[in-house]
């Protein structure tokens, strides 16, 4: 009874901050929301046993990533004249909801064929740091050293659109 | 040890990558070394995947990748043409950069990781591994089509394909969680062994499976998702966009034709989707085809028919004695041509791509005798006229929708090639018919030149090599 009121008012927060980073106007507002779907995440694994990643989402996701996209956005020091005009943005709205809803509801038709399930804390130390681990060097070794190039092509894809160019060189 | 060679073309590339990447960070390499170095590695990659070739099918290092890799002659074969597809876009970049001058070694590096990202993902058999090889063949694609920070254009198709890639990597996350929450596991085998025994019809496989085609049938340009190709083709320079056109969509049908060819029941199930999809790609690619007065949009356009075709391959595999030689020729076929067209392109365009609408190419056989006979070599290619590849590979794409009793497909494929003719046709004879109006003061041909040439020889050379052997 409590794990299904938490889910549901985890899931709804964070389904609220996510709405929220698109209707905010002002970044920083954005942002801000952002942090809420985050922490409504982690309270979600936490409600799995997944403890090393709730600890993880904390701190990395809504820790370090965010601080860092707050001050990019503070030091950018956007005024209200810096924001685009955006007129038409609640027929974009509109149109989207009518393209997402068959959608949605396609996703909700199959959740309710799901069996229901008592919540349980699973034991054995699942969600652990050792366990983790474990699963992640002897299982997914092949996902996790190629995610090595997928990060390697990102920065250097990011350096190479904005950072400074030698043309001719 | 057999598996470390299968691997070793994917080990050739990313060090390639990662020297050229570490070379630009040094003043005194100019472009053309790093056109010249990723050749070598290219073409070093190349010959070791062609020695793999006739390997049976296997997990690779079954022990330590837990069958999350595996090859295939197929495999290899997409492997092998992916890499090929790269080793002529390099060559074409040479030429092409002469011109356009936005090079640096940089785009060399970005070039290697998307080969990397596409060699992983035809060897990928596990769903979060395909994600990351698709991920990484998409952001370096990304990075390319944007390389030119100075034309919008390429600027605005950056954003378009960042932003509908990201839409459509973030339905690939959420068929995997779906399809993990009702087969337990996301190996293709073990997916396979699960809707063997019924579980395709399970509404979290259909969730899960909807959502991954979705996501694939995307990035194949497939018709409901084809909108953006037109522009992002288009704001791309010249060897980017004939980059996007093949090895791109060789790397993404292999992973299609793996995902779907492993199971009997998953292939069932989803045949009249595909067969939908595909009857809808080939006629409304032609139609978007036949109302371009751009070259290069109406390449982007034929190149939605030609995966409309593919579809159609997809459609007629079985998945009891899946070899993917049909496939695995048209893609090599395609590429031949397609890839051809724009070495071409890269040095007729002239400086900074000025030469675009099919006008402009008005009379190019009188001043130009050679470059316009290639091209019409390509296009009668593309267009499906005996004695060339994409005949070939259209003669055995319909002979397999037949086999497999699909009759309707293989009389609308056939349909959909004799409509393509006009806006392949329009071309030639616009090229042969027609006096020049201006001047032709194109670029030399350079290294482009040679890759045509070859190119042009490969096109009659795939296409006689099955009536041979």
């Amino acid at each position: 009874m409590n794990t299904e009121l938490l889910f549901n008012g985890f899931a709804i927060l964070a389904v609220l901050g996510a709405v929220g980073l698109v209707l905010f106007r002002h970044p920083m507002n954005g942002a801000m929301s952002l942090v809420v779907t985050m922490v409504a995440l982690a309270g979600l694994y936490a409600l799995l046993s997944a403890k090393l990643i709730f600890a993880l989402q904390l701190i990395v996701y809504a820790g370090a990533i965010m601080s860092l996209i707050l001050f990019i956005i503070m030091f950018l020091n956007l005024q209200e004249k810096d924001l685009p005009e955006e007129s038409g943005r609640w027929y974009y709205l509109l149109g989207g909801v009518v393209v997402i809803a068959p959608i949605a509801l396609f996703l909700i038709k199959i959740v309710k064929t799901l069996p229901g399930s008592e919540a349980t804390i699973v034991g054995g130390g699942f969600g652990g740091i050792k366990e983790v681990g474990l699963v992640l060097f002897q299982d997914w070794l092949l996902p996790f050293e190629i995610v090595s190039i997928l990060l390697l092509i990102a920065l250097v894809g990011a350096v190479v659109l904005a950072g400074k160019r030698r043309l001719g060189k | 040890m057999n598996d470390f060679l299968s691997l070793l073309p994917l080990l050739v590339t990313c060090c390639g990558a990662i020297v050229l990447m570490l070379l630009a960070a040094l003043e005194k390499y100019r472009p053309e070394s790093g056109a010249l170095l990723s050749l070598g590695f290219l073409a070093a990659a190349f010959f070791l995947q062609l020695s793999t070739l006739g390997e049976p099918a296997r997990p690779l290092f079954r022990e330590l990748f837990n069958g999350m890799a595996s090859t295939s002659g197929f495999s290899a074969a997409a492997g092998a043409i992916v890499l090929a597809c790269a080793f002529f876009t390099v060559m074409i970049t040479h030429t092409y950069f002469k011109e356009n001058s936005f090079a640096t070694l940089e785009f060399y590096a970005v070039l290697l990781f998307a080969v990397c990202g596409m060699l992983l993902l035809t060897l990928a058999s596990e769903l979060i591994c395909a994600f990351i090889a698709l991920e990484i063949m998409s952001l370096a694609v990304y990075v390319l089509v944007g390389f030119n920070r100075n034309s919008l254009r390429a600027t605005e198709a950056l954003f378009k394909y960042l932003l509908l890639g990201a839409f459509a990597g973030a339905f690939f996350t959420m068929g995997t969680a779906l399809v993990y929450g009702a087969a337990g596991s996301t190996r293709f085998y073990d997916i396979a062994v699960f809707t063997q025994s019924g579980g395709a019809s399970a509404p979290l496989m259909i969730g899960g499976v909807f959502f991954l085609l979705v996501a694939l049938l995307f990035k194949a340009a497939a018709f409901p998702f084809h909108a953006w190709v037109v522009d992002v083709y288009d704001g791309a320079s010249v060897p980017v966009t004939g980059f996007m056109a093949t090895a791109l969509k060789t790397a993404l049908f292999a992973l299609f034709a793996n995902f779907l060819a492993q199971s009997a029941g998953l292939h069932d199930k989803w045949i009249t989707f595909l067969f939908v999809i595909s009857v809808m790609t080939m006629f409304g690619g032609n139609l978007i085809a036949i109302g371009q007065d751009n070259l290069k949009r109406m390449l982007a356009a034929s190149g939605i028919v030609h995966s409309g075709y593919l579809l159609i391959a997809l459609v007629a595999i079985s998945a009891d004695q899946f070899s993917g030689s049909v496939i695995a020729y048209y893609l090599a076929a395609y590429g031949a041509g397609t890839l051809g067209m724009f070495a071409a392109l890269s040095y007729l365009g002239g400086k900074d791509e000025r030469r675009v609408s099919f006008e402009d190419f008005k009379g190019l056989a009188k001043v130009r005798p050679f470059s316009a006979a290639a091209i019409t070599v390509f296009l009668l290619s593309m267009a499906g006229i005996p004695p060339t590849a994409g005949f070939m590979g259209k003669f055995y794409v319909i002979t397999a929708a037949i086999n497999a009793d699909h009759i309707a497909l293989a009389v609308l494929g056939i349909v959909s090639s004799i409509l393509s003719m006009w806006y392949y046709l329009r071309l030639i004879v616009l090229m042969y018919f027609h006096e020049a109006e201006e001047g032709f003061d194109t670029g030399r041909c350079g290294w482009a030149g040679t890759g045509t040439a070859i190119l042009v020889a490969s096109v009659f050379v795939i296409g006689i090599y099955p009536i041979i052997i």
